[in-house]
């Protein structure tokens, strides 16, 4: 009997997994998946961002109030990358932070071309006109502790030492409006914009440390159709000007924690915009 | 035939070999378990998260080469374990009230004894550090401590005869990275509980591990310092300025928080092997245990930021008697775990 009715539930098995194989190749439609490139081109105002040597004193930009200046290092982590679309489609990056992988997390890196365009792929295909995302590494990139890929410090990772978290957004360059010395180098600007959690306000005391991780969500400029042919690839302008903002380098040119980051950390929305997409 | 050649004596030798796999289990067992994390029943949950990296004695081991190479400093002189031993609960000996770093050079705060990190949720003494695995990074960069940056420490080890080897065996990889060293500096830094003292055993019952003097101790111990030595692991993780700088040269947690009300104020310090980790405070500036308490009842002075529970109304809170002090300082050695500063699987021969 027991052998008997093993061998039953074998076979039931077998059947229960044919028939489900069958449904897959009957109706393809349901699981068909795309891809996006999504593209991030820095400008600094409405000119290409484009990188000097440390100690260069060719100050190709300047800010609004006058001061000229270069740029010698840019560039940011994006994560938490979602799309949505008028009929209610949605598509969520999956994130994962280990020692071993990690998924989700992306640094724009003015130094390597390659890491420009982000890669997304299994999108459900569908329209889509908008697409959301974390600037900076937020909470769940931190607490699980050390991890690999582009978030180990080992490996070049922008992770501050001293006060544990990643530099969300970096700029680093020369003005001759700072008086600032970094070793051999000189009038420096270093603005490491960081910080990924609020401690609240208790009794008569203030708020300590500042989650300064902005969350993005920016309208394509037209919905875009993603499947299994068609890859579209927003371009989003990155204008690196905005989120100077009203900075006088005189003044502010070393920014190294979270309450100092957060003016600029205001500004990074503004700096983000959907500039047109190749479909 | 040739079947029953081959296969009827595999069959007959098969009870005899699972006699012996369960022999070499039974083996295995215990050994096995000397690396294995157990949090001390009368402690809180652990913090670390072990979902990540569980303590297992490949890494354990791995970690206790890296805590002990000097090579993984700028110039070859100093490791993990010259600032942090042992004998001294993982602290620095007193001859080095600051540790003493490549060239020579001293550091700005005593090197706080290692032991019960698994329960703690930041680290060093303004807390900066927000999750163990990230400790090690502050110390290999530090340029006053091993001034080495962490990617050079990882390239050191990639290059390493013998080390690629061991990190494949004890995590399955073939490039060493980053975070598997921090897991298996971490491994080891783990492994420090330290749960043995005399007041453990009375803790978990035995009504003679503690002396009639050392009861009065723990009786004044309960009335003026459990607040924020908490027990069981005699500190409640917070940040209190206690009025051991006379003048505030080093701003402590203010410096990460960025806050002017936590001006000098540091992280409380356990007090479990308190009598193997002299001198005390961020800065050294006590050498005994009668000066500490001295300090409490007669030593401080008004500062903004001072502990409430420390200072009140112009005045210290605490008052004690000789005799007082004498009974509370009997009962902090019974604090003394010396279990934990003589187990062999911490010393650096140890296989």
């Amino acid at each position: 009997m027991k052998v008997l009715q093993t061998i039953s539930i074998l076979i039931l098995g077998f059947i229960a997994l044919f028939l489900s194989s069958c449904q897959e190749s009957e109706s393809p439609l349901v699981d068909e998946t795309g891809e996006m490139i999504v593209k991030f081109d820095n400008y600094v105002g409405n000119r290409p961002l484009v990188l000097e040597p440390e100690g260069s004193t060719n100050y190709r930009y300047a800010l609004a109030n006058g001061q000229s200046f270069n740029i010698t290092r840019f560039g940011y982590y994006i994560s938490h990358i979602q799309l949505e679309g008028p009929n209610g489609e949605i598509f969520s990056d999956p994130m994962l932070a280990s020692a071993s992988e990690v998924k989700g997390y992306y640094r724009v890196n003015q130094e390597e071309p390659d890491s420009w365009e982000i890669h997304l792929k299994n999108i459900p295909a569908g329209q889509y006109n908008k697409i959301t995302f974390n600037l900076g590494v937020k909470e769940d990139g931190i607490v699980e502790g050390a991890v690999g890929g582009i978030l180990d410090r080992a490996a070049g990772g922008w992770f501050w030492n001293w006060n544990s978290g990643f530099i969300h957004y970096m700029f680093e360059g020369h003005s001759p409006a700072s008086e600032r010395v970094q070793g051999d180098l000189q009038n420096r600007v270093r603005l490491h914009l960081g910080g990924w959690k609020n401690v609240a306000p208790v009794d008569d005391l203030p708020q300590r440390f500042f989650d300064n991780n902005v969350k993005i969500t920016l309208p394509f400029d037209a919905t875009v159709r993603v499947n299994s042919t068609m890859r579209p690839s927003p371009h989003i302008h990155v204008d690196a000007l905005e989120v100077l903002g009203d900075v006088d380098f005189s003044i502010v040119n070393n920014i190294h924690t979270p309450a100092e980051a957060r003016p600029f950390a205001s500004r990074l929305q503004g700096a983000f915009v959907v500039d047109h997409t190749h479909q | 035939m040739v079947f029953w050649r081959t296969w009827g004596k595999a069959f007959a030798l098969f009870p005899l070999l699972l006699f012996i796999s369960c022999m070499q289990g039974g083996d295995d067992g215990p050994k096995e378990t000397l690396y294995a994390f157990r949090a001390p029943v009368h402690f809180p949950e652990p913090t670390y998260t072990f979902r990540n990296n569980q303590v297992h004695e490949k890494g354990f081991k791995l970690g206790k080469m890296l805590f002990n190479d000097p090579n993984l400093s700028r110039d070859g002189s100093v490791s993990c374990s010259s600032c942090h031993l042992q004998s001294h609960a993982f602290a620095d000996t007193w001859l080095h009230p600051m540790s003493i770093g490549v060239d020579g050079r001293e550091g700005k705060r005593n090197a706080p004894p290692l032991f019960n990190l698994a329960f703690h949720r930041e680290f060093f003494w303004d807390g900066g550090i927000t999750h163990l695995d990230f400790t090690p990074i502050a110390a290999f960069e530090n340029e006053l401590e091993m001034d080495i940056p962490f990617p050079e420490v990882v390239d050191r080890i990639a290059r390493h005869p013998v080390y690629p080897g061991l990190f494949r065996e004890a995590f399955g990889i073939e490039t060493v990275t980053g975070p598997f060293v921090l897991h298996a500096l971490s491994q080891f830094m783990l492994m420090m509980v330290s749960a043995s003292s005399p007041y453990d055993a009375y803790i978990q019952g035995d009504k003679t591990a503690l002396s009639a003097t050392q009861l009065a101790g723990l009786q004044l111990f309960r009335q003026h310092c459990e607040s924020c030595h908490r027990e069981p692991l005699f500190t409640d993780l917070s940040y209190r300025n206690n009025g051991a700088q006379r003048v505030i040269r080093d701003f402590g947690r203010e410096l990460v928080t960025e806050r002017a009300e936590d001006r000098a104020k540091f992280k409380v310090p356990s007090l479990r092997n308190i009598e193997v980790t002299a001198p005390y405070m961020h800065h050294a500036r006590f050498q005994t245990l009668e000066d500490v308490l001295d300090h409490y009842t007669s030593g401080m002075q008004h500062q903004e930021t001072l502990d409430p529970q420390l200072w009140r109304s112009g005045q210290p809170v605490i008052t004690l008697s000789a005799a007082e002090k004498e009974q509370l300082i009997s009962f902090l050695l019974a604090l003394t775990d010396t279990k934990f500063l003589s187990n062999p699987i911490f010393h650096q021969t140890h296989d």
